[in-house]
Formats: structure tokens, C-alpha cells, sequence
């Protein structure tokens, strides 16, 4: 168990690679929106226990819209692009002009490409940063409680660990009224790859 | 898992990879069943009732780096372990009865044959089998996520879904 610990330094350094990655992901998320500014918190990096990874999202009874994707190659994690109802909507009418927001094959398939954009960004940064080669999985997107959601994201990724490393950002955009999280789940293995290239051993 | 009082009901809240027994009365749910499966025991005589949420299948393929085995994350090993609590509560194997939720798959990877949901839900069919306690009542499959609810005084189990409701099963 010992050799799991992370201590604060390399949560720190779990938040700089967050904080430059998410960074790109919403510069992105803003060329997307006609240059309309994105609010990002400070990434949060969270130790939990498995069990206590579905409650890091408020309100896991109450639907919301999961993109899903794997970032694959030299490490590999989980990014899950986390949007109410209302936000999703409001994202999906921004880039689709004269549609309602509504989660049909045109939607989903809006909501598939933001997430291409957003993960690229922000494995791009990643990549630039470790020297580690990334590739995203094509975005999966699901509309359903916020709980389900996650708990399946962590079985897709076959969580070996009790502990897991969780990074979280939100964002917010005004004049277009969204408001998201990014969640990312790097595998065991990545982690120890990560800090060891970043000669933090 | 989280227990409260509430109008004189003893609600516990199962998280994932965790698990719960009570006696009598009292509600035992676990919210947001995506490819986990929900496995509800329950003996009407001595009215012991017991609710675990599973996350993975099987535990041989996934032991953690220290050996260590998490018994409530899989389905082979969750579902033994809650008998046992059971036996301790009074509950008796041969009356036991089971009631299963989840398993959907609520990402259409393409990538896989069988998804972790059908995984789940077959190992724990395997492993009910395995111990003989029929499967009396379920809602497993489809691509939606759930919340189960195992009433302790009556063994009834209920399944809500986003925008379908609540049924029982």
C-alpha cells in the first residue's frame, strides 16, 4: 500500500499538467464559440477511494450528459467532458445554429466533436509536456444519471487500484450558459511513468 | 456505505465495490448502476435482506499490485461475501432468493463483443447458480443507468430510471 501514496508535491505536479492541459482544451472549447471567453477553476487533484469517485460529481441520481473518451499510447487514462442537461443543450444550439439543443443524431454527434477537440488539446499539451506519444479513442456519449455514469467509466477502465488519482476542472461560459466539468483518471501505471519523467521518483 | 435515520427508517446508501445487510425493516439502496450490477439477497422468514454493487466480474484477472483482493468489487467474490454477512444476520442459504439490476451499457464501444455490462451480469448468474439461489426477479441490460431499492420488511426491490419512472421487479 505504501509504495500508492501520493504525496502533496506530486498532486501538485498532477495539477500543473492538468491546469496547462485542461488550459489548451478551453482555448480550444473558445475558438469553437466565436472567441467567446471560458471560465476554468484551478484543477483540483483528489486521492479518493474508489468508492468515493461517484460522489465527486453533485447529484450522481440526476442526468447528465458524459463524453467519454481513452486517451491510448505511451500511458494511457480517462477523460470524462461532464455537461448538465441545460448546458448540453445550450452547447449543442451554440454550434448548431436554428437547432433546439436537442440529443439526436445531429446533437450527439456535436456534442462527439467538442469532445475531439477538447481531448486532442489537452493530450496535445500533455504529449508536449512528458514527451509521451497520446492518442485519443473515438468520443462516446451518454445521457444518463451522473453516478452510472462514472461508476461505468471506471469499469471500462478496468480499475485495478482502490485508490484512485482524479483531476477535476470546471468551466463556465456566460453569454452561451454553459457550465462543465472535465474530469481525468490516469491509470496507475501512467502516473508512475509521468513522475518518473518529470525525475520525480 | 452511508446510514441515516430517516422518519424512524434506517436508510443505508451501498456505494460502488461495497455492500450492506439489515434485519426487519429499513431501505438498503445504491444509486447510479451503469455496467455495475445490484444483487439483492433476501430471506422472508427471518427477514434479513442484503444488497452489493458489483464493478467488475471477476476477481483472478484484476488482483491490485499488493495481492490484495477488494471481495465487494467483483461479482464472484461480492456475492459469497454477502451471503456470509447474511448467515451472520440469521439469514439461511436455502431460503434466500435474489433480485438483479444493471449490467447496461451506456457507451456504445464497438470495440468489444461483450460488454462489461454482460459480463457482470453473466458472472453473477454463474455465481448465484454456483450457490443455489435463484434469481426471482431482475432488469438487467439496455443502455440506461439505475437505482436500486430493497425494502427490508417486505423483500420487495424496486429499479428507477432517468424519465421512466420507478417499477418493481
Amino acid at each position: 500500500m505504501e509504495e500508492r501514496k501520493i504525496d502533496s508535491n506530486r498532486l501538485d505536479v498532477l495539477k500543473e499538467l492538468a491546469n496547462i492541459g485542461v488550459g489548451n482544451a478551453i482555448t480550444s472549447l473558445s475558438q469553437l464559440l466565436s472567441g467567446e471567453k471560458v471560465d476554468m477553476d484551478v484543477p483540483a487533484a483528489f486521492l479518493l477511494p474508489l468508492q468515493d469517485v461517484p460522489a465527486s460529481l453533485e447529484g450522481e441520481e440526476t442526468a447528465v450528459v458524459g463524453v467519454y473518451i481513452e486517451g491510448k499510447g505511451d500511458v494511457n487514462l480517462t477523460i470524462l467532458f461532464v455537461l448538465s442537461l441545460e448546458s448540453a443543450a445550450n452547447l449543442i444550439s451554440a454550434l448548431l445554429p436554428g437547432s433546439a439543443g436537442d440529443f439526436d443524431e445531429m446533437g450527439i454527434s456535436v456534442l462527439t466533436e467538442v469532445g475531439n477537440i477538447l481531448t486532442a488539446s489537452y493530450l496535445n499539451a500533455i504529449s508536449i509536456m512528458t514527451n509521451l506519444q497520446l492518442l485519443p479513442t473515438p468520443p462516446e456519449v451518454a445521457v444518463d444519471m451522473a453516478g452510472a455514469i462514472i461508476s461505468t467509466v471506471l469499469a471500462e477502465a478496468r480499475v485495478i487500484d482502490d485508490e484512485i488519482v482524479l483531476l477535476k476542472t470546471s468551466l463556465n461560459t456566460r453569454q452561451t450558459r454553459i457550465e462543465g466539468s472535465i474530469l481525468i483518471l490516469p491509470d496507475a501505471g501512467a502516473l508512475e511513468k509521468i513522475f518518473r519523467i518529470l525525475g520525480l521518483t | 456505505m452511508i446510514s441515516m435515520i430517516v422518519d424512524n427508517t434506517e436508510i443505508v446508501k451501498v456505494k460502488i465495490a461495497d455492500m450492506a445487510v439489515l434485519k426487519d425493516n429499513g431501505l438498503i439502496i445504491t444509486v447510479g448502476l451503469g455496467s455495475c450490477v445490484g444483487i439483492c439477497l433476501y430471506d422472508e422468514i427471518s427477514r434479513v435482506g442484503g444488497l452489493a454493487h458489483i464493478l467488475l466480474a471477476e476477481s483472478q484477472q484484476f488482483k491490485s499490485r499488493d495481492g490484495a483482493v477488494n471481495k465487494a468489487k467483483f461479482a464472484d467474490t461480492a456475492i459469497p461475501l454477502l451471503l456470509e454477512k447474511m448467515e451472520k444476520f440469521g439469514g439461511k442459504r436455502s431460503r434466500l432468493r435474489s433480485k438483479i439490476a444493471g449490467g447496461s451499457q451506456l457507451f456504445v464501444f464497438k470495440k468489444t463483443n461483450i460488454s462489461v455490462g454482460e459480463k457482470n451480469v453473466e458472472t453473477v448468474r454463474r455465481t448465484l447458480k454456483k450457490l443455489n439461489i435463484p434469481v426471482v426477479g431482475e432488469d438487467v441490460g439496455g443502455s440506461h443507468g439505475r437505482t436500486m431499492r430493497l425494502y427490508i420488511d417486505s423483500g420487495r426491490v424496486t429499479i428507477s430510471t432517468v424519465g421512466k419512472g420507478e417499477i418493481e421487479i
